[in-house]
């Protein structure tokens, strides 16, 4: 009978307690103290927004109507200046893809931005003969690998041995005139893709993005953390690893890398490392503003041997990053002639893989899988 | 003494108790379960978990469940959601609930990676609901065949419920009394902070204290909660607790149908009286004019199936009593190996995330290969076999197949996976140095799964 006493004292007590839980900052009024309220994820995801982000697409889509334009002028006449100054236009468009490529959520990737604009190795026997077809519809699945900016690579660098015998592809080879309107094709839709998704963003996705600051699967967070570790791990395994043969039994791979036909693979890679530890850092040309890092020390995320995550998670992008800084252009020479630099780029890599992959959204409660968890 | 306890053993399992209870844990379980399929329809599931992977991780001797191919699982779950109104509405009911448990169960076993302790659970209240009369009251099988109408049934047709819902919760109770839940207030004090976005208390559950506040009420309210809803006296109170308690577990954590099927089931546990109230309140809402004055007629099985029914359930609860204490065989660490840890009522208590690399070596050649896991593997799939032993070891296996197929003698397969439990960090998981295309899994301690270090 007591014991009867003392368990509906307890329900009293615990009803009582989670009853004053729910509702006792329901009446107050006071500023929000970031201490107490924990982090602030809207600050983060407007700091991500407005400062990376956007900035992000904007830039390039800028370079992207910079090239279209400098494309149509390439057509109109075709010449060594216009081809040089068509060439540069393409490696800056390239460069600063390098940043825009990690958000393919919401209207990216209701515009598959990324496998849109940069699927590679690009397949040159599609090219080739969607060039001498004159047709080419890019919703076929085939026409990925013949697209995009790994294709303009071939075409701009890669359809002769140096400038000369690639300007004779536009002026006096059978098949110049359809070449012409074929690469006109492919940096109009480069344009249009990425306009659509600027525009999205400047319109009213922003403010979808900020608001959606849960932690579950569909929050901006999640969606965040996921994008940033499905593209870092396209800069591990593709732009890396694959060429340098981890994943074939050590048999390289050296023509399968990004921009292999303009050799600025290594410089790409150095970008987009820097661009995923930007979006890291919530760093942007504003200054070192909130970010996943803040969250994490806020959080007091530890790693194993009880030091804090953000730091150990610095301290790998930086030995990381130097590894790939010693990787020179053109990569697909140094795999062929140095592999063992670059497996040691890849192993370094690896590392930051499982940090940023299992150690960030672990310590932060962050759901990047779907389906649902079990209830108590 | 020993009388008393047989008299009282007697009681509960024959003494005549209204069916009403059975009729409206029918309509209820029925109800629940057809939202439960519809949503998951819905979400995509269907297809994001049971045609687009390529492989599935069986349960360790059902190998021979197979994903039935794109036709045959929208078949299952046309079925499963068919069945659902059948045992609402009570017509052609033993047939509809064991069709229902069949196709349920079936799909469970199809893929471990969406294996939750609450369709365990469904599966385990369709199982009982096979086993008794829960159309013979309130159903359109009566309306059809007066002949099967009863008023009453025996004790234990109600009671295996109840029972049921009580070994649930105290196992649920017992597995958080734990250092970590209690004393540590993990995973609670990661998993509440990244729900402060919420209206009115998100700027509270960022604060250590209401971790260790929601750690205690849980287990206390799962230790507790089935014995207050078994007595009289307290029985409105506990429900009233467990709307409470399950809807806000339900606002905070995404465990999608779990608190509904909890609210709906644990109304077992009501009176008849307040059954017969519910049946009275459907009838108005359908215009049934009310029978008077019902005499008693108390089902009856015939002396083969009673025995039949005894030894079937015999056997099941002494299962349900054994299942979650069989982790004490394994040596380690029970959330770190997981040897032992499904099917015991085991819920919300671990944040666990993993990396896993593997990698093929041709022993012929001594060259070696990293695995895309994304080739093989849904990103659902990937995350849960990281943190898996059982599920490593059935890839790996996967993979030497692969690897065969490509012409490969006995590849070697290894794994580097790292593993984080509770903010622990990442740390080895398991021995790298193993080749896991020669472990068989069996239900022995898996010596290749590293120990547990917590360092701080």
């Amino acid at each position: 009978m007591k014991r009867k006493y003392l368990y509906t004292a307890l329900i009293a007590v615990s009803t009582f307690i989670l009853v004053q839980s729910c509702s006792k900052s329901g009446g107050s009024d006071k500023p929000t103290d970031p201490v107490v309220n924990g982090f602030d994820r809207k600050t983060m995801l407007t700091n991500i927004s407005t400062n990376i982000i956007i900035p992000s697409y904007t830039a390039y889509q800028g370079a992207v109507v910079n090239l279209d334009a400098a494309v149509t002028a390439f057509n109109t006449a075709p010449d060594a200046t216009k081809l040089t100054a068509l060439q540069a236009a393409f490696k800056t468009a390239y460069q600063l893809w390098q940043s825009a490529s990690e958000f393919d959520f919401g209207p990216a990737e209701q515009a598959n931005l990324r496998v849109n604009t940069n699927t590679y190795p690009t397949d040159v026997n599609q090219i080739t003969s969607n060039i001498s077809s004159g047709t080419y519809n890019p919703a076929l699945l085939a026409n990925l690998s013949a697209k995009g900016l790994p294709a303009m690579d071939y075409l701009l660098f890669g359809t002769g041995t140096d400038n000369n015998a690639i300007l004779l592809q536009y002026t006096t080879d059978a098949q110049a005139a359809k070449r012409k309107t074929y690469l006109a094709t492919l940096s109009t839709e480069l344009k249009t893709n990425i306009t659509t998704v600027l525009t999205a963003w400047n319109g009213g996705y922003k403010t979808t993005f900020i608001n959606a600051d849960g932690t579950d699967t569909g929050s901006s967070v999640g969606l965040l953390i996921n994008q940033l570790v499905y593209d870092y791990e396209i800069l591990k395994n593709y732009e890396v690893g694959i060429p340098a043969g981890v994943q074939s039994m050590g048999t390289t791979f050296p023509t399968k890398v990004q921009a292999y036909y303009s050799k600025i693979s290594a410089q790409l890679a150095s970008l987009h490392l820097q661009a995923v530890q930007n979006l890291y850092l919530g760093k942007s040309a504003q200054g070192d503003g909130s970010g996943l890092d803040d969250y994490l020390v806020q959080a007091k995320a530890k790693y194993t041997d009880g030091s804090s995550l953000n730091d150990v998670i610095k301290a790998q992008f930086a030995t990381a990053t130097t590894k790939v800084q010693a990787l020179t252009d053109p990569l697909s020479v140094q795999i062929t002639t140095n592999t063992s630099v670059v497996t040691a780029a890849y192993t370094e890599l690896q590392k930051l893989t499982v940090l940023l992959k299992t150690d960030l959204p672990s310590s932060l409660g962050v759901l990047i899988t779907f389906g649902d968890n079990d209830g108590d | 003494m020993l009388d008393k306890i047989r008299k009282q053993f007697s009681y509960f399992f024959n003494k005549p108790t209204h069916i009403a209870s059975l009729a409206v844990l029918r309509i209820a379980f029925g109800s629940i379960m057809l939202v439960s399929t519809v949503r998951f329809i819905l979400k995509g599931w269907v297809t994001a978990f049971y045609i687009k992977p390529q492989f599935h991780f069986t349960f360790y001797g059902f190998d021979w469940v197979k994903a039935p191919g794109v036709i045959g699982i929208w078949v299952l779950f046309t079925l499963l959601a068919l069945s659902a109104i059948l045992i609402i509405i009570g017509l052609s009911y033993r047939l509809a609930i064991t069709a229902f448990f069949l196709c349920f169960t079936y799909v469970e076993l199809i893929d471990k990676t969406t294996y939750l302790n609450h369709y365990y659970f469904v599966s385990v209240i369709a199982f009982l609901l096979m086993l008794v009369p829960a159309h013979r009251y309130f159903s359109v099988d009566t309306w059809r065949k007066p002949s099967l109408s009863v008023t009453h049934v025996p004790g234990w047709a109600i009671n295996i419920f109840k029972l049921q819902l009580v070994l649930v919760y105290f196992f649920a109770g017992i597995s958080k009394i734990t250092y970590d839940w209690l004393i540590a207030a993990m995973p609670l004090k990661i998993w509440l902070p990244a729900c402060s976005n919420l209206p009115i208390i998100g700027g509270l559950i960022t604060q250590n204290w209401v971790a260790y506040v929601f750690s205690w009420i849980g287990m206390l309210f799962d230790l507790l909660i089935g014995f207050f809803l078994l007595s009289n006296k307290t029985r409105r109170p506990a429900y009233l607790m467990v709307i409470i308690f399950h809807v806000v577990t339900g606002w905070f954590f995404k465990i999608g149908m779990f608190p509904y099927i909890m609210i709906f089931v644990t109304t077992v546990f009501f009176s008849a009286e307040t059954h017969l109230k519910i049946i009275g309140f459907f009838k108005k809402l359908f215009f049934i004019t009310p029978q008077v004055g019902e005499s008693q007629r108390t089902f009856q099985p015939t002396k083969n199936i009673s025995s039949l029914i005894s030894v079937v359930l015999i056997l099941h609860f002494t299962l349900q009593l054994l299942l979650p204490f069989r982790y004490l065989l394994y040596p380690g660490e029970l959330y770190w190996t997981e040897e032992g840890y499904r099917f015991s009522w085991r819920v919300m208590l671990m944040e666990k995330g993993g990396t896993a690399f593997f990698h093929v070596k041709d022993p012929a050649t001594g060259r070696q290969s990293e695995i895309i896991n994304s080739q093989y593997l849904t990103q659902f799939q990937e995350a849960q076999m990281a943190t898996q032993p059982d599920m490593i070891l059935q890839y790996a296996h996967f993979l030497a197949h692969e690897y065969e197929k490509k012409g490969i003698k006995n590849p070697i397969i290894t794994t580097n996976s790292y593993v984080t439990l509770n903010g622990s960090g990442t740390q080895l998981y398991i021995d790298s140095t193993v080749n896991l295309a020669t472990q068989q899994e069996t239900f022995g301690h898996k010596k290749w799964i590293l120990p547990f270090h917590k360092k701080y």
